[in-house]
């Protein structure tokens, strides 16, 4: 069986003198549940950006569910995007327009889903994050912790192979903190989701499968 | 599947207007105020124009046209008996009757325009209202006078209905010299005043015409009396078609109409101008929003919308925009048209004087649904035109910087 995520020699170097990533190689299969830790500017969140296909790498190579990126095709990146890969963000970046419910169905609006399709989807997952009854409350109307369960919703509505999340429990205080951590962790283990965690507390890398470590921009072995 | 789409995109963007609702407002006023504009000075370019062609209807005959020969490719089309058939085919076409024109003068040179007709058709085209005796007789030499020409006749020559006049008709000789002939003519009918060019006109038989020309058979025009007044524009069409020239108080109306499409076009380009101000407004607003939401726009990208996709949302938010200030700019519109119409006639009535005095109880402005239509289609093509600079800024925008950098 082949990783789902797989870099061969991946390296990023901004303006030619910034080294972000360097030479990194790394396998992830499916369903694997993964801290990825390191200090601030160790190339954590430029690796996750690479592997979400937001960001093209100086070289190496990306391969997603068995099958190498084409950072130059931005078709192909964007299919990537609304078909593989679920975010998560450290300060929610949910629309503030838009209620709960319709925060969840809005990357099912790019995927050409049918309304009705959409919503249904989206209460499912409203429902699997333990908030139902919140659905047609507004981003400010909510919690710090509602708002990172809306945006997991959000992240899982299109069913991705793998959610990719950049410090999701940064914000939040440690009771929240290990509330969002069980939840992605049980959607992890019912739905064999692959989880990749950006995170820089070494506490949390213990409660996962496993951890990467980053330091200046080479995984530390 | 693609209204689909659109909906999802209106709906989507109906969040985005909703929660800034003062600000599209204030946006859509400024287009708002360049639609008004434009409707009110068309409306009343428009209603100048349907006055004046409503008085040219009322004071002209305007019913009555005569196709004449044309020049078309350097081929003279005649007046054939094929052609009279056609023209008498066009639809619309009431009664048709072929002319011929001389010019004959007095013994005392006053200058005659003839126009030889069959008397049989004279009823039909011309509807004839006597002011003394009646229609002439077939194959006769009788003369009816139009009114200007009968009062000129009597004034300076005493000539008196059941005269006979005696006519002079220029000849030339084989030498090239002109001999007149005399011929006599009875005075049988003088017709009512009719403002148009019938009342300079003596009808004359048209058998009696063609024999004095030297027996030709030839016609010179053929006059045409049209069912209905709105029917003319299409009788010239089908005329006009035919090859033939087509004459009468009808180009009264397409001068008019010539004359008020410029003004019409002048004033609507400087009341545009207020609509250029309204563009830069929404230019102004969507940049200003798409700049605010930065981030959001970066997370959207992040989640799998695509450049076009995120072109799409914000020209669906201008399109609100436009819908809006499309709306409030036609009742405004609406608004200053009657302002325009109870504040601006007295004035403009006492510019124009008597041949207008119909304007006095008419409205001087006209709104119609096409204007309206036109004032709606400028506000959402503006409103889309403006939302494309901010909709492709937005749409460039690198999600990565957009996320970390994002107000």
């Amino acid at each position: 069986m082949e990783p789902i995520i797989e870099t061969r020699d991946l390296s990023k170097v901004y303006n030619d003198r910034v080294t972000a990533l360097a030479d990194v190689n790394l396998a992830v299969w499916k369903g694997e549940f993964i801290a990825l830790l390191g200090r601030s500017g160790s190339g954590k969140s430029t690796l996750l950006n690479i592997l979400g296909g937001l960001d093209a790498p100086t070289s190496g190579e990306v391969r997603i569910g068995g099958k190498s990126v084409d950072f130059g095709d931005r078709k192909a990146l964007i299919a990537l995007r609304r078909e593989s890969i679920g975010f998560i963000f450290q300060s929610f970046n949910l629309i503030p327009a838009l209620t709960a419910q319709e925060n969840v169905e809005y990357p099912l609006l790019f995927n050409y889903h049918e309304k009705a399709a959409r919503r249904e989807r989206a209460a499912d997952l409203l429902a699997t994050v333990g908030l139902a009854d919140r659905a047609h409350h507004y981003p400010r109307e909510m919690s710090g912790g509602e708002q990172q369960r809306v945006a997991i919703a959000r992240a899982l509505v299109g069913d991705p192979l793998i959610v990719l999340a950049d410090e999701p429990t940064g914000n939040l205080d440690s009771r929240t903190r290990d509330e969002i951590f069980d939840l992605m962790r049980r959607v992890n283990r019912e739905r064999e989701t692959t989880f990749l965690i950006v995170t820089h507390e070494r506490e949390l890398g213990k409660r996962t499968d496993r951890t990467i470590e980053l330091l200046d921009g080479r995984v530390v072995p | 599947m693609i209204v689909g789409r659109l909906i999802d995109y209106l709906m989507a963007a109906a969040h985005q207007v909703a929660r800034k609702r003062m600000r599209v407002f204030l946006t859509a006023l400024g287009i708002a105020i360049g639609v008004a504009a434009v409707v009110g000075t068309v409306s009343l370019g428009e209603g100048i124009r349907y006055q004046a062609v409503e008085a040219i209807k009322e004071q002209s005959d305007l019913t009555l046209i005569e196709a004449t020969a044309d020049i078309r490719g350097g081929a003279i089309q005649f007046i054939t008996p094929a052609k009279i058939g056609e023209l008498g085919a066009i639809p619309h076409v009431e009664a048709s009757s072929a002319v011929v024109r001389e010019a004959y003068a007095t013994k005392r040179q006053t200058y005659l325009e003839v126009v030889g007709i069959d008397p049989a058709g004279i009823e039909g085209v011309l509807q004839p209202k006597f002011l003394r005796g009646g229609l002439l007789a077939p194959g006769s030499r009788q003369a009816v006078l139009g009114h200007d020409v009968a009062e000129t006749l009597q004034r300076y020559e005493g000539v008196r209905l059941g005269d006979t006049v005696p006519i002079l008709i220029r000849r030339y000789d084989e030498d090239g010299m002109p001999v007149d002939e005399e011929v006599g003519f009875t005075l049988v009918g003088v017709l009512q005043e009719r403002d148009d060019a019938f009342d300079q006109v003596m009808l004359i038989d048209r058998g009696v015409a063609q024999e004095l020309r030297g027996g030709e058979a030839a016609f010179d025009g053929v006059l045409i009396r049209v069912d209905h007044p709105d029917a003319v524009f299409g009788v010239v069409d089908g005329i006009k078609g035919l090859g033939l020239t087509a004459r009468g108080a009808f180009q009264q109306i397409e001068s008019v109409n010539r004359l008020m499409d410029v003004v019409v076009l002048i004033l609507a380009f400087f009341a545009g101008v207020a609509l250029i101000v309204g563009a830069l407004m929404i230019v102004n607003t969507m940049v200003t929003s798409v700049f605010e939401r930065t981030r959001e726009i970066g997370i959207t990208m992040a989640i799998g919308a695509s450049p076009a996709d995120v072109v799409y949302l914000v020209l669906a938010e201008c399109l609100y925009i436009g819908l809006i200030g499309g709306v409030i700019g036609d009742l405004l519109g609406v608004a200053f048209s009657g302002a325009i119409n109870t504040f601006g006639k007295p004035f403009i009535v006492a510019q124009l004087g008597d041949t207008f005095s119909t304007f006095a109880d008419a409205e001087i402005t006209l709104i119609t649904p096409g204007l309206l239509v036109l004032g709606m289609a400028i506000a959402i093509a503006l409103s889309l035109v403006s939302g494309l600079y901010p909709a492709l800024k937005a749409s460039h925008l690198n999600p990565v910087t957009a996320i970390r950098t994002g107000v």
